[in-house]
């Protein structure tokens, strides 16, 4: 990246050199370059720059250098910086109509005052990145990412539709990675922590704490190759062959390592906590049954996950006892995040009821369960804020061997719904067309990311994804073939505002339509898939950012429309639409009619949906929940939900109470943070956007339907 | 009452062979790649995944649903005699059963 130089303020460096070069150049003037030194000036430079960057001739090169040459000599500068040099050609090359080669030549950067703020500032986009050198690092270097995306990966009218907020590219900033990823802890079982780079191997873990440990750092690496959420599939049955000779204190130390480990790693890294997922099951699941378990050392314990169910079952247990203490000042933990899995099978499960009771005490207490329905034959690995990749026949029969379970998707692209109603303006069919443009566009962005990603991993083991490609399986680490590519969608409620002149938990028939644009998002989708050849999905959109994002861009371009829909508080600017296909967040709902409306919408959306009851300072019984959770199971088709409490972190004492205060109602300091649920996972709400702070606002709480 | 099927469903056409539904006042949800508004109606009675698994599936009035091929069928014959509908025989020696597999939302 070039430095800007004051013109008057040369270093005693630069001084010698232009005095040893004086002579020698047309013009008295130095160049402070992208290479960290001064040199002096040399007009053939422009010219070789743009013969190698553009498809321009050499001739007009020629012809812009002079001219450039004589603008720079009128000015009478001595100074000048490279980048200055090179926007002064881009003027030109626009200034001849020269667009193409104009953005060719363009320079990636940051202007000052932006890196000025960045520095200074918290960038709140991602809650879950702290503020610190490192993170600094990491968002200018997201910057530059982000504008080489959109200017090198996409095409223009891909980009132009990020940008203007039809629909949104998520995670431009890490252009290179893939969205997220799902995978099993068989595979360092089985391989060890044998990654590319790496300064040393380790040879299968041969104790429980050496797994963890592996785990750990390999989740770590991973998550530096991906954008999104790392999530670990039957974390309870895979560590399983390793608890057998520990006590239940040592079963129980393992899990507070674990969750200790990865929720305390936003600290260690600087940047993005890794964002974990363990799936968890209190049965072990049908298709892992008969597999043969590996234990320690990577060797085969001669007998069948289907004999690891207590000890399975243990550590399940002593996770939730963790989960259920919080961390040393009572707070909840915010990762790794627990996903039970709630199945057929679980209820013909001894002790389920136990254990229900158990995590629904968490719950309760701590916010952490997440409970993810898989009902009849379905299997499924949930992870991100509601992300689930459904195990189709081909992977059930990679269960056999289930290091080979992993699973991956690529990006996500979100459609900003009420802009398409704002332009339809009550017409139906003008709707469903504007809805499958966007559709196509999305999947058109997913090729172009698709494209991208192949040609990285075509590098192989030298490249830059090399972690992703390595094949100690004889397959990649990544499976670009079975990739799925993301869809979203926000704001449904505000679509319906707009169309309908009501809003989703209004009546039924608004319901229905809703339920009509995303079945028909639904369909497009497969039949964009069945033609490109590539598996777009519907996903919630968890929108943390992206919700504020479409408000605002249409506040600022659909003002009149926008106006009557967007939820929020205006004159703080904390905007923000419903995310996804969730109602309004403040509707006077009871949760289990939340739960079943909002359900309604699950099966259609493939990749994952979720529904939140907003618990406030209330603490419900765990049989009261328990019983909430099996009626959701047995009478709705809710994919997920999480009970989400409030809590209040005094900084000053560092007791932590129940519900948001503006004082510690033990100290009275005012020095405190409130903690709760952002979308999919907890935070720091000192750390929210303008949007989220407005849904805060917003959000009922079920503060006593739990005890009616 | 609605009857959901796809176009490519052997036993969605056996029983729109077999019954007059129209004159029943049975409504035909043809679910397949163009229909959002059958796929929704599908959606709103919580139904998406028992299609995916097997159709035609017969909601009735009181939006209870049918998904075993005889309870269908025997349903249907009763609405027909209700209605004063003739009802079609089906094919001597065929049996009821999905032999394309495709029987099912794909």
């Amino acid at each position: 990246m070039g430095v800007v130089m004051p013109l008057n303020a040369e270093t005693a460096q630069a001084r010698t050199q232009r005095v040893v070069n004086e002579d020698s150049t047309d013009i008295a003037l130095f160049v402070r370059s992208s290479q960290d030194d001064m040199t002096g000036w040399n007009r053939q430079r422009i010219v070789d720059a743009l013969l190698r960057e553009t498809f321009i001739d050499r001739g007009t090169a020629e012809k812009i250098s002079r001219d450039i040459e004589v603008t720079i000599q009128a000015g009478k500068v001595k100074t000048i910086t490279g980048p200055l040099i090179r926007e002064m050609v881009n003027a030109k090359l626009l200034e001849m109509g020269l667009e193409e080669a104009r953005r060719m030549h363009t320079r990636l950067g940051v202007p000052l005052y932006d890196v000025d703020q960045l520095l200074v500032q918290h960038n709140k986009e991602n809650a879950n990145v702290p503020h610190g050198p490192e993170a600094t690092n990491l968002t200018l270097a997201e910057g530059i990412k982000k504008e080489y995306a959109l200017l090198h990966v996409f095409t223009p009218d891909v980009a132009d539709a990020h940008l203007s907020g039809d629909l949104h590219l998520h995670d431009l900033g890490f252009i290179d990675r893939p969205y997220c990823s799902g995978q099993s802890l068989e595979y360092i079982k089985k391989f060890g922590l044998n990654l590319p780079h790496a300064l040393s191997m380790a040879k299968p873990a041969k104790h429980a704490e050496v797994l963890l440990a592996h785990m750990v750092k390999f989740a770590a690496s991973l998550q530096s190759h991906f954008a999104g959420a790392i999530g670990w599939d039957a974390i309870n049955l895979f560590y399983a062959p390793y608890l057998e000779e520990l006590s239940d204190d040592g079963v129980k130390q393992l899990a507070q390592m674990m969750i200790y480990e990865f929720s305390q790693q936003a600290v260690a890294r600087g940047g993005q906590a890794i964002f974990s997922d363990v799936n968890i099951y209190w049965e072990v699941p049908k298709h892992f049954v008969d597999v043969p378990a590996i234990g320690p050392g990577g060797v085969y314990t001669g007998k069948t996950y289907g004999e690891y169910e207590k000890q399975a079952q243990r550590f399940a247990w002593a996770l939730f006892e963790v989960y259920k203490e919080g961390d040393a000042a009572g707070r909840p933990f915010f990762f790794p995040k627990p996903l039970v899995h709630i199945t057929e099978k679980f209820f013909k499960t001894d002790g389920h009821m136990d254990f229900l009771h158990h995590i629904c005490e968490v719950a309760s207490v701590k916010g952490n369960t997440y409970f993810v329905f898989d009902r009849g034959d379905t299997a499924k690995i949930s992870e991100c804020c509601r992300l689930s990749f459904k195990l189709e026949a081909s992977d059930i029969e990679d269960a056999k061997k289930p290091w080979k379970m992993r699973y991956s998707a690529l990006q996500n692209v979100t459609i900003n719904l009420p802009r398409l109603a704002f332009k339809a303006q009550g017409d139906d069919t003008k709707l469903f067309a504007l809805l499958t443009e966007k559709l196509q566009l999305a999947a058109k962005a997913h090729g172009q990311k698709k494209k991208f990603i192949e040609r990285l991993m075509s590098l192989g083991k030298g490249g830059p994804l090399s972690l992703l490609a390595m094949d100690l399986d004889g397959e990649p680490y990544l499976k670009l073939h079975k990739c799925s590519f993301l869809i979203g969608m926000v704001g449904l409620n505000e679509l319906i505002r707009v169309h309908m002149g009501q809003e989703l938990h209004d009546s039924d028939a608004s319901i229905k339509f809703g339920l009509k644009v995303i079945a028909h998002m639904n369909i497009v989708c497969n039949k964009l898939a069945e033609s490109m050849g590539m598996k777009f999905v519907l996903e919630q959109t968890p929108a943390e950012s992206t919700a504020f994002r479409f408000a605002k861009l249409d506040l600022a371009h659909f003002t009149t429309d926008a106006e009557k829909v967007v939820q929020g508080n205006r004159e703080k600017g904390e905007v923000y639409y419903s995310n996804s296909t969730l109602f309004n967040v403040g509707a006077n709902m009871s949760p289990i009619a939340r739960v079943e409306k909002e359900g309604l919408f699950h099966p259609l959306i493939e990749a994952g949906s979720i529904t939140h009851i907003w618990l406030g300072e209330a603490q419900p019984d765990k049989e009261a929940l328990a019983s909430f959770v099996i009626n959701v199971f047995k009478y709705t088709q809710n994919d997920q939900i999480a009970f989400s409490p409030e809590f209040t972190a005094c900084l000053a004492c560092g007791k932590t109470s129940r519900g948001l205060s503006e004082t510690c109602p033990y100290c009275e300091s005012k020095d405190v943070d409130g903690i709760t649920r952002i979308t999919g996972y907890f935070t720091k709400i000192s750390s929210w956007n303008k949007g989220k702070l407005g849904e805060l606002h917003d959000r009922y709480r079920n503060v006593d339907r739990f005890n009616q | 009452m609605t009857l959901f099927t796809t176009d490519d469903c052997v036993l969605c056409a056996q029983l729109k062979k077999q019954f007059d539904l129209s004159a029943m006042e049975v409504q035909v949800e043809v679910l397949g790649n163009n229909d959002a508004g059958a796929l929704a109606h599908l959606a709103w009675h919580g139904l998406v995944e028992k299609a995916r698994k097997a159709l035609p599936i017969l909601v009735l009035d009181d939006s209870s649903a049918l998904d075993e091929f005889g309870h269908i069928e025997s349903h249907l014959l009763d609405r027909a005699a209700r209605y004063g509908c003739g009802v079609a025989s089906r094919h001597a020696g065929k049996q009821a059963g999905c032999e394309s597999g495709s029987c099912a939302l794909q």
